[in-house]
């Protein structure tokens, strides 16, 4: 379990995190979501003790990650992709981790097969594409076995192979009862991923929850075609919907189920052409929660 | 609790990583080609030119200048000290490190193991063969020195101290500056541009302040007899262990403070 505790983090003149608590639960996959410049690098950082905290803190089952003996046991976290020194090979890359955390090197050779680098485990990182990168890092996270398991933006460089391959170990990393925390700036990688989502913008906790709680707490809206608009837009109004101009003549009604808004259009009498139901993709609930917190807007990158 | 078995496999890890990027190798084959090779150079050339210069005889110490490659490789074994810190920094495997290792004076003292065993081992190495080499060119020509002689024994002994004094210098301007380009400026600009300022001062001044640099603690530590108005050959050690200390200390404190 990952605790944070009214944690700011504050560089300089910017608030990078503000006041944030969370916990991050065993057993389930949970997103760490935000804008770019949200504070999730940050807060990471801030969990493996690699920043200090300028207030709060942050444990690992109770304890601060600086009192861990042997960390890699416990913890294991891929926080940038290709984070090696280019001359240095995979497989010393991860003897170099591995010795310095009591790990046998047979683990090395285990991780490495099973990220799928053995092949080349004795070629230079420098030489490796991201995504091979990406791999590394899953492996050098999975080196000490941890039950804790952190990801920062694991999904840049991978093949749409590479991804699936991901997601699948996210889910039997979690299954086996671990604390999987993965960050990513994209809802919809979250939304096939994670079970739980933490949403951050600059700094502060905007909402969490499980993925269904998120898109239920949305209000859909219905998208109605019919053959007297005028009609059909003063019964709507009538009966306290809220209505936007679609496509084609068509409207967009709010606060309304379809059966209600096509009850309505029977008693008036307007011949529907279109009744469509449409449930907010969390992909919109992430924006209209985001929205007042993106850091760059358009424009920056 | 000991801390013991723990830093010894904190050391085991960076030991793997010292061995296993080509900068470290190459560090280390510049250290002993510059140390040996403009070695020979010098005493080649002494040895040519002898009998036609004897205002060279006077204070003549066949020992400094069969050592004379130190002063090049003096900037190899700096670049090995900074780059071995620095390239952590470069590629951001430093937080991997960390991550690893998070009670950070650890990494600082395994990293120094590591470098300070390496070095001495290479360093002495180089100088003792470039100063048998050295009294091998000047024999049967030039006046050598034998390692018989204790003064001459600690001489060439310190020159391999000297050069893995310098190292410490470079890895502690390494967790200091964290880039290498600012690590090599700085480390070039002590051991060759403060002789220079130095030179430019009135001479009670130089006298006074010369002493102290490295470069001139290095030439006590390296000859028969120290220059004038220079440390002796022991004190001149202790002068430069300081500064490594020092820096070490200021080094393994910054890298606790800061984040990472």
């Amino acid at each position: 379990m990952i605790a944070i505790e009214h944690l700011t983090k504050r560089y300089r003149k910017t608030v990078a995190v503000d006041d944030l608590d969370l916990v991050v639960q065993p057993g389930v996959v949970t997103g760490f979501l935000g804008p770019n410049g949200s504070g999730k690098s940050t807060t990471m950082r801030v969990i493996m003790g690699l920043d200090r905290p300028t207030r709060g803190r942050a444990t690992i089952n109770g304890r601060p990650y600086h009192d861990l003996r042997d960390p890699l046991r416990e913890v294991g976290a891929l926080l940038e992709a290709k984070a090696v020194n280019p001359g240095r090979s995979a497989r010393n890359h991860l003897r170099a981790l591995a010795a310095s955390n009591k790990i046998p090197f047979s683990r090395v050779e285990e991780v490495l097969e099973f990220v799928g680098l053995a092949s080349v485990a004795t070629k230079r990182v420098g030489d490796f594409s991201l995504g091979m990168g990406q791999r590394l890092g899953i492996a050098s996270a999975l080196l000490g076995d941890p039950g804790i398991l952190l990801f920062d933006e694991p999904v840049n460089g991978l093949d749409p192979e590479g991804i699936r391959w991901i997601r699948d170990l996210f889910r039997s990393l979690a299954a086996e009862g671990r604390t999987v925390f993965v960050s990513s700036h994209l809802m919809s990688e979250m939304a096939v991923t994670a079970d739980q989502i933490i949403v951050i913008g600059k700094g502060r906790l905007i909402t969490q929850g499980s993925v269904d709680d998120l898109t239920a707490a949305a209000k859909g809206s219905v998208v109605v075609r019919g053959s007297d608009r005028e009609r059909l837009e003063i019964a709507l109004r009538a009966a306290g919907a809220t209505l936007e101009a679609g496509n084609d003549d068509a409207l967009r009604v709010g606060g309304l189920t379809a059966e209600a808004v096509g009850r309505l259009a029977f008693d008036q009498g307007v011949v529907l052409f279109e009744l469509t139901p449409e449930r907010a993709s969390l992909e919109e609930v992430y924006m209209a929660l985001t929205a007042g917190a993106v850091e760059y807007g358009s424009g920056a990158s | 609790m000991s801390a013991h078995p723990t830093l010894a496999s904190v050391i085991r890890s960076e030991w793997i990583k010292f061995r296993s990027v080509r900068s470290s190798i190459m560090g280390v084959a510049i250290t002993f080609v510059l140390t040996i090779g403009i070695g020979a150079l010098i005493t080649a050339s002494i040895r040519t030119h002898w009998t036609s210069h004897p205002e060279a005889h006077i204070g003549f110490d066949p020992v400094t200048t069969s050592l004379g490659g130190t002063l090049f490789a003096q900037f190899a074994v700096g670049v090995i000290g900074a780059l071995f810190v620095t390239s952590e920094y470069s590629s951001g495997s430093i937080r991997a490190t960390l991550a690893a290792t998070p009670r950070r004076v650890e990494v600082a003292a395994a990293k120094l193991a590591v470098l300070v065993v390496s070095l001495l081992l290479v360093s002495e190495v180089a100088v003792f063969v470039t100063f048998l080499m050295g009294q091998a060119i000047y024999s049967g020509v030039v006046p050598t020195a034998s390692l018989s002689n204790p003064t001459v024994l600690r001489a060439v002994l310190f020159g391999g101290l000297y050069l893995t004094l310098l190292g410490v210098v470079g890895m502690a301007l390494g967790w200091l500056l964290r880039q290498s380009a600012a690590c090599i400026s700085v480390f070039t600009s002590v051991i060759l541009v403060l002789p220079i300022v130095t030179f430019l001062l009135p001479s009670s001044w130089q006298n006074a302040i010369g002493r102290f640099e490295p470069s001139t603690l290095g030439q006590s530590m390296e000859s028969v007899a120290p220059p004038a108005h220079a440390f002796s050959a022991g004190a001149a050690l202790l002068v430069l262990t300081l500064y490594a200390a020092v820096l070490m200390v200021a080094a393994a404190t910054a890298l606790t403070r800061r984040d990472a």
